[in-house]
């Protein structure tokens, strides 16, 4: 009684069937692996060209691979850029975040970063040789999740607020104020911001540091701060996800976000008093009137901004977003950054700043303005590797 | 019949291990323990015998290596903030980054423990009923053809990854918890304190409950195939001694399975303490403690997810690496603690029989 019977025959057999599917299994794993790992290592996922480049255009070295990382505002962009950017090299871009971008380019684990933050201090002090080239802008919008009211206003005092947790109903006096004909709830505000460190935060709360002193003193700006109050979600396509599936959210995203995710989002007065709905013109002309001092690529980034420009017809959250590259190539992706590599890398940074200008608009960003593209071919133009200059191979002008 | 629950356990604990044929007798425990010498004779091992001993203890070496590694990383990239605070990190209430309007910055690491342990309690309070009663049915109360898929299913639960998880959250549990669940928990619970604040659907309770769906299925299929480990004479002995379904389970195939379990309940907790997606989604991401269940906060690994490469300085990110070391070190306390209890309860039987 106090001894147990061995195992029984049949449940035997169902462990012995088990085991050797078990080996069935382990075998094929091992075998995927192998592969798996001899495929890296031969390079059979690297560099296949999608598609040859059109006549006229660049003609880097072929099979060059360029791994970016950063920025999710302009992600979009970069995915249209990498699918039909030709010339033989293959480019993927990582949608990671601003803040991670610096991270990654700082530690050299990816040919270039981007962000829309420019780099601070500290920043620059971690990463010298770091240059900041405009490859991009874009207007950020509030998006609101309101079942059953239209299009909004806002200003720059009453967003602060909400953001400060001081304004907290949809229905609040100031808001009513703005949109005396909305039929606003009595519905308390979840507020919805990046939980990474973020550009698009960066440009948010610079913003709400332009207008609201309260917020200056109390919160500031960076790509991260100590929000008051709201929920954290990452990248904008998680704030654009959760404030689109959840009623009385506010968040905000890259206008390119609110109009592919088909969110409602609202106008903001700008410093002329017009009430203005993001759209491709008014953020290209909120570019063109802030009439931008740029400073050298490796120079301090920090100070410039498009916000709040002048124009009477001008969105007033419109920012630029950057390139992050080492003017010095040579080592700067580890080891693996050839001088093949950098050619390419070279010949992608031209082709976006000049060619790649055209898939902005159908994608809800800002073309470059003409004086900035100048600026940033003649910054792609100092880039080095090993000492020699890298001459794009795209030709005079595109 | 206690007897014979008591007998299981104890010649389970003798045979040791997880083997498929636990039933291992006192006698043959007792021959088996001059099994090594024979199979240890020196000089004489087959080449194949030996490959096979070099590549396991490889693989044993290998894995003690990664540990080491890992902790000896955590701790070298934490120096800066254990330098700073030393263990006030540990009793650090606040988690403020510098920015433009105030240079200051303090990290402490108490949000994100009680985010932790909050979440993982709350999935481990909701999900192991779930996963119990799922194995033991499946495991000696379903009718055959119900068996393998009701399995397979549980399995499949198991390979959905998390990010699959946390957009189902967002999609359907975040919108239920804030129309349905919240505001009943609110009204009707609310005067326990614990559901206070506004609804907004995420938060503390609602990653709790993710997190439980979560590790159903590891703690389903763990001990389910512990259950199926008992031998069937456990049960039938119970059974022809007249005992019904809920007692045989009870005196037989609980006890004989209970390692098998609490195994399977430590790997399920150790899921929930370092699951991060689905955490992340629906979890708020708020650097403060929780001041309720409804309210948003963070866990060490979303805190981790958010801020490990996008922080603002070497000082947060060396405070969210001591994150990740107290991480460990709450799992290994998990691991020590069951281990300690299940040698409580083993030993507490051994006691019993010796009387």
């Amino acid at each position: 009684m106090s001894t147990p019977a061995p195992t029984s025959p049949p449940s035997d057999a169902i462990v012995r069937q088990k085991s050797r599917t078990g080996v069935y299994v382990a075998v094929a794993i091992v075998i995927v692996l192998v592969l798996v790992i001899a495929g890296f290592s031969a390079g059979w996922f690297k560099g296949s060209s999608p598609g040859g480049g059109s006549p006229g255009v660049c003609q880097p070295p072929s099979g060059t691979y360029i791994e970016g990382a950063g920025s999710s505002l302009v992600f979009p962009l970069m995915y249209q850029w990498e699918t039909v950017y030709g010339g033989g090299t293959a480019v993927n871009y990582a949608s990671v975040g601003s803040s991670s971008g610096i991270t990654d380019i700082s530690a050299k684990t990816v040919a270039y970063g981007a962000s829309d933050a420019p780099l601070d201090a500290a920043q620059r002090q971690t990463a010298t040789g770091l240059l900041t080239i405009p490859e991009s802008a874009g207007g950020v919008v509030p998006i609101y999740n309101l079942p059953g009211v239209g299009a909004l206003d806002f200003n720059g005092t009453v967003l602060a607020n909400i953001y400060l947790g001081t304004i907290t109903q949809w229905n609040d006096p100031a808001l009513v104020a703005l949109n005396p004909k909305a039929s606003l709830p009595d519905q308390p505000i979840q507020v919805v911001w990046r939980s990474d460190g973020s550009g698009t935060s960066f440009i948010w709360t610079s913003y709400l540091s332009l207008e609201s002193p309260t917020w200056a003193q109390n919160v500031g700006k960076g790509t991260e701060v100590n929000w008051p109050v709201g929920t954290g979600q990452a990248k904008n396509a998680g704030v654009s996800a959760y404030v689109g599936e959840t009623p009385y959210t506010i968040g905000y995203v890259d206008l390119n976000y609110a109009l592919t995710d088909a969110i409602q989002y609202g106008s903001v007065e700008n410093p002329s008093g017009t009430f203005v709905l993001a759209n491709v013109t008014n953020t290209a002309t909120a570019l063109t009137d802030a009439h931008l001092t740029l400073p050298t690529a490796g120079g301090d980034w920090y100070n410039v901004s498009a916000l709040n420009s002048p124009g009477s017809g001008d969105y007033p959250i419109t920012s630029l977003t950057y390139v992050l590259v080492y003017q010095n190539l040579s080592g700067a992706y580890g080891s693996s950054m050839g001088m093949t590599d950098a050619q390419g890398l070279v010949d992608f940074l031209y082709w976006a700043v000049t060619t790649g200008q055209s898939y902005s608009t159908q994608l809800f960003y800002v073309p470059l303005p003409g004086y900035i593209v100048t600026a940033d071919e003649a910054s792609i133009g100092s880039i080095t590797y090993n000492g020699a200059s890298v001459p794009n191979s795209c030709g005079a002008s595109v | 019949l206690r007897c014979v629950g008591l007998t299981a356990g104890r010649s389970r604990g003798s045979g040791g291990g997880d083997s498929p044929i636990p039933a291992v007798t006192d006698s043959e425990a007792g021959t088996t323990g001059t099994a090594p010498s024979l199979r240890r004779s020196p000089g004489r091992r087959p080449i194949p015998d030996l490959l096979f001993f070099g590549l396991v203890t490889l693989g044993a070496l290998v894995l003690l290596v990664l540990i080491f590694s890992i902790v000896i990383i955590l701790a070298s990239q934490s120096e800066l903030s254990f330098r700073t605070y030393g263990l006030g990190y540990l009793v650090g209430t606040r988690w403020i980054v510098p920015t433009s309007a105030s240079p200051f910055q303090v990290y402490g690491a108490v949000p994100f423990i009680v985010g932790t342990l909050l979440t993982s309690g709350i999935a481990l309070l909701l999900g192991l009923p779930l996963a119990l009663g799922s194995a033991i049915f499946v495991a000696t109360q379903a009718p055959n053809f119900l068996r393998g898929t009701l399995g397979t299913a549980v399995e499949l639960l198991a390979a959905i990854p998390s990010v699959v998880y946390g957009f189902w959250g967002i999609y359907v549990v975040v919108p239920l918890m804030r129309t349905t669940v919240d505001p009943a928990l609110k009204q009707y619970l609310g005067w326990t304190g614990a559901f206070g604040g506004p609804v907004t659907g995420d938060g503390v309770l609602t990653s709790g409950i993710i997190l439980a769906i979560m590790i159903v299925p590891t703690i389903s299929a763990v001990s389910r195939e512990t259950l199926f480990a008992v031998p069937a004479s456990q049960r039938e002995a119970a059974l022809s001694l007249g005992a019904t379904s809920w007692e045989t389970t009870r005196i037989a195939s609980l006890p004989y399975a209970r390692v098998g379990i609490f195994g399977a309940i430590v790997l399920g907790l150790g899921r929930a303490l370092g699951e991060t997606m689905a955490v992340t989604m629906t979890i708020g991401n708020r650097d403060a403690i929780p001041t309720s269940l409804l309210s948003q906060g963070q866990t060490i690994s979303s805190l981790i997810a958010n801020e490990l490469t996008s922080n603002s300085g070497p000082l947060q990110y060396s405070a969210v690496v001591e994150a990740g070391l107290i991480l460990l070190l709450i799992s290994l306390l998990v691991n020590v603690a069951a281990r300690l209890l299940l040698w409580r309860v083993s030993g507490g039987r051994r006691v019993v029989l010796a009387q």
